[in-house]
């Protein structure tokens, strides 16, 4: 068999097989278009390699001629496939020069079929035969055909388009591809298009062999999609990497989720969709597919909860952000939840908020613990009252001993003035009323230690601190007249109300006056002074301070008179002070206690003052 | 104003109580005078009324027992009879010692109040007539001249006109003229009641009135 022969079957062989590859590749994914249009050139490059060795044995011009004529069909194909390929690869190339390359090689091929024997020679008048990798074959000799110019100008357009796509692909970083694909074709068609323009324009004697050089144009599109094969099927692997990770990090994050009890939403506000969590329903009480909106979360909380919860969405969506809040959930199989929710709202380029995503938690048991708690240092506060009452108890039985005293003389003076012949009426309705305002005055007292003595959460609101200081002093009155205590009070007129709970103040208060009262014990009589000076500090705040005569708090100890069981008493429990302080902060104020320098010790602790009237 | 009735002065702080215990006893047909603390009854304290202070134990400034001592000092020192809003020991033991007519509770029965007053009354007039009969005592035994008080020592003591006039270095005669002037200045009848009167005035008993 002769050279001619193997090369050009190979070649046909070759890019036959490489069609018929990539022809699977393609059907099994018909998105890959590329691979079809690589398939179409390998073809055409095969059947031109068919042609050209056809021409070369032709024994006649006629049959020359025909061969000729049909090998313009695989230019064609070749032609128009490597348009799309460049198109679909390097995803550039003008759309105007792709479509004149088609339309001029249609043209062209159009051309082949109507105008002379075929597109390149009007007439072939006879073969000659030269040697050729050491052997003969036939070459034409004829009239070449004007209109083969059609045909050239398309390949022209090809390389021009080409270039242009490559361009632009370089330009936008695919460099590979714009120098491998761009590259080749470029060089491989201007390679073929000038032999054969050498070729049929009679310039030099020699056979076609363009399929040679399209050969290459074929290995080298076949190496680049080879290399996209290999590239995909190592991104499948990636992926289902990725994808195994993926569902790790979900596994995960969804144990995490669930160990740490959150439930997650989304909550869509283009589309009003919300989309939550198997957890979160089950937190909120809602069953899997039942269908969420805003309404029928907002129903699910407590009557109390929800405008609260409403007014931080509002705040949050206005452009807040991102908030935190918590609320109590009333579960439809009866029960109460507390959760703690937080969120964070996702805003579009023009600020308007797109999406809220969060976590809810519940924090039941955390509530539970937080109120007994509260419980426990209530019952403290407590135990710590009903300590200072007893404290008191003397000397308020004197307090109610004394109106009693008076309302029992009175009595017995109206009865032996009734034993008169003519009792005097005024007397009798004088000593009335008198009683009247003892059996009041007696009542008070008693209201006071009651109030005291109740078992009572904080209850805030605001209240007037000579009210306050008022009542403290009626209780702690005759224990100061016992002690030989002056104590002095002073309210400016003008002080505003603070925001506290009257029964709690009015223990902080007693605690620190009967400590005042305890430092005077080694104190001469006339110097025995306990002093409650009230007044505004800054704009917010009313300060209290509380000073006595005594001998002051040794230096050593000032920094643990509010720790627990600290007391330099004989009979102290150690409470009264870390009790006060405890309530002092749960009113948002702060407690202190310093020495003075003329002696004595003063307590101060500040209290808000309220809302409405801060507000003005 | 001189209190020649029996008056009643009652001392407390809490105005209503002051009224009440007032209007109580005036029903009972007593003088009644009310002071709202110790300083402004002090104050006002006449050396020769007649009666007794009925005071609270428990008042600001000056207490009950600061009063009573303050009393006790004073020209005119009256029984004393506290109240008190709660039985307080170790207050009351030391108003007994010191004198106090009595101890009650603010709402004690009206009649131990009374019975009270009245023992402190009674007590005021029985000690005002002593110590009328005291000054009185005192004037006469003032009378006597140095050389009549050495005679009456000697006297007392039972001795004889002549043992007298031995000791002292002078005569009979002029011990007799000593002892009739002794019994004339101290309005005696006899050497018995001489003893008596002199044992009544603690003149030889009383380390203050050592003769000079």
């Amino acid at each position: 068999m002769s050279w001619v022969t193997v090369i050009w079957s190979m070649i046909a062989a070759v890019c036959v097989t490489l069609a018929g590859i990539y022809l699977l590749v393609w059907r099994r994914n018909h998105s890959a278009w590329a691979n079809l249009l690589f398939c179409l050139t390998a073809v055409s490059v095969a059947a031109f390699a068919f042609c050209e060795l056809r021409m070369m044995r032709a024994e006649t011009p006629a049959e020359f001629a025909t061969t000729l004529k049909w090998a313009q069909v695989p230019v064609w194909l070749l032609v128009l496939s490597l348009v799309g390929f460049v198109r679909l690869y390097l995803r550039a190339g003008r759309t105007w020069l792709a479509w004149m390359t088609c339309g001029l090689r249609t043209l062209a091929l159009l051309l082949g079929f109507l105008v002379g024997q075929n597109l390149n020679y009007r007439e072939i008048t006879h073969l000659r035969h030269i040697l050729f990798l050491g052997e003969s074959v036939s070459i034409a000799v004829g009239v070449p055909n004007p209109w083969m110019v059609v045909g050239q100008l398309s390949l022209m357009v090809l390389l021009i388009f080409t270039a242009d796509a490559g361009v632009t692909a370089w330009r936008r970083g695919d460099r590979h591809s714009a120098q491998t694909v761009g590259g080749s074709i470029v060089f491989f068609t201007f390679v073929s298009t000038v032999q054969s323009l050498l070729v049929f324009w009679g310039v030099v004697q020699a056979p076609i062999v363009a399929s040679i050089s399209f050969m290459g144009l074929v290995a080298v599109m076949g190496y680049e999609l080879s290399r996209d094969v290999f590239r995909a099927s190592q991104l499948v692997g990636e992926l289902k990497e990725s994808k195994d990770g993926l569902r790790e990090n979900e596994h995960r994050m969804s144990l995490a989720v669930d160990a740490a009890n959150l439930g997650i939403w989304i909550r869509d506000l283009a589309r009003n969709e919300i989309w939550a969590s198997d957890k979160w329903r089950e937190l909120f009480g809602f069953t899997p597919m039942e269908p969420l909106d805003l309404e029928s979360i907002l129903q699910r909380l407590h009557p109390d909860d929800r405008e609260a919860l409403q007014q931080v969405l509002t705040k949050a969506l206005a452009g807040g952000g991102s908030y935190e809040t918590e609320f109590r959930v009333t579960l439809p199989q009866g029960g109460l939840r507390w959760i703690s929710s937080r969120g964070q709202v996702e805003f579009d380029a023009t600020g308007q908020p797109v999406r809220v995503r969060g976590v809810s938690r519940d924090v039941s048991a955390q509530k539970q613990a937080e109120q007994e708690t509260q419980l426990l240092r209530r019952e403290v506060a407590h135990v710590g009252r009903v300590t200072m009452m007893g404290q008191l108890a003397s000397a308020l039985a004197h307090e109610i001993n004394q109106p009693l005293g008076a309302i029992l003389r009175n009595a017995e003076a109206a009865e032996l003035f009734m034993q008169n012949a003519s009792p005097d009426l005024d007397e009798i309705r004088a000593i009335v009323a008198d009683i009247r305002k003892d059996d009041q005055r007696a009542g008070a007292v008693i209201d006071r230690m009651r109030g005291l003595l109740k078992r009572q959460p904080l209850n805030t609101r605001a209240l007037d601190v000579g009210e306050l200081l008022g009542d403290v002093r009626a209780l702690v009155r005759a224990e100061a007249v016992a002690r030989q205590v002056k104590l002095e009070v002073e309210v400016p007129g003008d002080l505003p109300p603070v925001c506290g709970d009257r029964v709690h103040l009015q223990q902080v208060l007693l605690n620190v006056i009967l400590n005042g009262m305890d430092a005077l014990n080694g104190v001469s009589r006339g110097e025995r002074r306990v002093s409650v000076i009230a007044l505004l500090n800054g704009a917010r705040t009313v300060e209290i301070a509380v000073s006595d005569t005594g001998s002051g708090i040794p230096a050593d100890k000032l920094a643990h008179v509010f720790d627990p069981f600290f007391t330099t008493k004989p009979n102290g429990m150690g409470m009264g002070l870390p009790i006060s302080r405890t309530i002092i902060e749960a009113h948002g104020g702060r407690f202190w206690a310093e020495n003075n320098s003329s002696g004595g010790a003063t307590f101060r602790f500040t209290l808000p003052i309220a809302e409405e009237v801060a507000a003005k | 104003m001189t209190l020649t009735v029996p008056t009643v002065q009652i001392v407390d702080d809490d105005p209503s109580f002051l009224t009440a215990t007032s209007r109580l006893l005036r029903a009972r047909g007593f003088a009644v005078k009310t002071f709202s603390s110790a300083s402004e009854f002090l104050a006002h304290l006449d050396s020769d009324a007649h009666g007794c202070v009925v005071a609270d134990l428990q008042m600001p400034g000056m207490n009950g027992l600061d009063l009573q001592s303050a009393l006790a000092r004073s020209r005119n020192p009256l029984p004393i009879l506290f109240l008190t809003g709660h039985g307080d020991i170790p207050s009351s033991v030391v108003a007994m010692r010191s004198g106090a007519e009595d101890f009650l509770e603010k709402r004690a029965p009206k009649e131990k109040l009374v019975d009270a007053v009245r023992r402190a009354l009674a007590r005021d007039a029985q000690e005002r007539e002593e110590r009328t009969r005291q000054r009185d005592l005192r004037a006469r035994f003032d009378m006597l001249t140095k050389r009549e008080f050495e005679v009456l020592a000697h006297v007392v003591q039972g001795r004889l006109n002549k043992q007298i006039a031995g000791d002292l270095g002078i005569h009979e005669r002029t011990v007799k003229l000593h002892r009739t002037a002794i019994t004339r200045k101290l309005r005696v009848q006899s050497v018995a009641e001489l003893t008596r009167l002199t044992d009544e005035a603690g003149i030889f008993t009383a380390p203050a009135r050592t003769f000079p």
